[in-house]
């Protein structure tokens, strides 16, 4: 009964909260609800790779399909889009596609911290990919890297234009990546708990209590998609990666 | 440019691991054929959609906010206040018709074999 107004705002569910309080300097380095809930995503993502392959059966259990479903997944994405190339970087689009996807579900757990619904998380991991296709462009093709931004066979006005607009084009990817996996997590997870406190005011409205059923559905609906859209985002990005890769690798086109 | 001999040898060492791995995989495959490639099958229509909407929002948006995000960083640069701020979110919108653009014909990323 506890200040109602409160129980039913969207918003403290993303609120970073100290646990443990850290100070090194002038840097705050708490361990927060944040890290408490990456380390949990970290050791979900381990124990399925590493509990579900453990027996290395040549029938599959239950767990080492799922692990070898993903893998495969993975695999088969990265291949596609990044070409055969591009899988010295399934290591690291493995990783990143295991974490996203599994702080999007553990998000998804009443009560608990979803991770990627904090820009700062999603943007480090977008920096992260586009200073590795830079390194990588770089380092592999040297200046011709830099044709990734020039096209070729236009009028000479016309090309001081799109290489501008290609430049702003490449810095406008680690937004689209970041903005994209942190707006869906957020919005969801606003929706969901917004159409919870629907239910609560209806009970506590005398006889319009008898409504509160429809958005109990309403909520169940949206968990669905928001289940879609959990492992929707973590493809997205992970297939988003390897497009990017991809043009660190061949950037002729 | 550093180093190509030893970038090279390291390639062609991981290329040929590649290579026997693959045939040693093709080897042992015994699924049937037809099963082959239903990973990409099944997120088929709903999802596909949805995801592709978010993308031709979030691209076109975030090219807008790129361009502004340099032109300001440009005036602050030089202090010529709005000047460079109205030309790079004017280049930015068109950043942004251009990321949805080359989304809709499908140039980014060479060979697709169907996973989108």
């Amino acid at each position: 009964m506890a200040a109602p107004g409160k129980a039913i705002d969207p918003i403290p569910q993303f609120e970073v909260k100290t646990i443990i309080p850290m100070r090194i300097g002038d840097l705050d380095l708490s361990f927060t609800n944040a890290s408490l809930w990456m380390v949990i995503v970290l050791l979900l993502a381990l124990g399925l790779m590493v509990y579900g392959t453990r027996e290395k059966s040549l029938v599959p259990g239950r767990l080492q399909a799922a692990a070898e479903m993903m893998y495969e997944f993975v695999a088969s994405t990265v291949r596609g889009s990044a070409g055969n190339e591009g899988m010295r970087f399934f290591p690291f689009v493995f990783s990143l596609f295991l974490f996203v996807l599994f702080s999007n579900l553990a998000g998804l757990i009443p009560y608990s911290f979803t991770v990627t619904s904090q820009i700062v998380v999603t943007f480090a991991f977008a920096a992260m990919i586009i200073t590795t296709v830079l390194v990588y462009g770089f380092y592999k093709n040297g200046m011709h890297f830099l044709h990734l931004f020039v096209p070729s066979g236009l009028h000479p006005a016309l090309t001081v234009f799109v290489t501008l607009i290609e430049i702003i084009s490449f810095l406008s990817r680690p937004v689209s990546l970041s903005v994209r996996l942190f707006a869906n997590m957020l919005a969801g997870h606003i929706t969901l708990k917004v159409f919870g406190g629907f239910v609560t005011m209806l009970l506590g409205a005398g006889a319009y209590a008898a409504l509160a059923p429809l958005p109990l559905m309403g909520v169940v609906a949206i968990y669905a998609l928001e289940l879609l859209v959990a492992l929707l985002q973590a493809y997205v990005f992970a297939i988003l990666t390897c497009v990017y890769l991809n043009d660190a690798i061949h950037p002729g086109h | 440019m550093t180093s190509p001999e030893n970038g090279k040898g390291d390639e062609e060492a991981l290329k040929a691991r590649l290579d026997r791995l693959a045939k040693a995989l093709e080897e042992r495959d015994l699924r049937p054929p037809a099963r082959r490639g239903e990973v990409d099958v099944s997120a088929r229509s709903t999802g596909r959609a949805l995801s592709l909407g978010m993308r031709v929002l979030s691209e076109f948006t975030a090219g807008i906010i790129a361009g502004a995000l340099l032109g300001w960083l440009l005036d602050k640069a030089f202090s010529t206040s709005p000047a460079f701020l109205i030309v790079f979110i004017g280049l930015g919108t068109a950043t942004g018709f251009w990321n949805v653009y080359r989304l809709a014909v499908g140039s980014t990323g060479a060979p697709r074999n169907g996973s989108k």
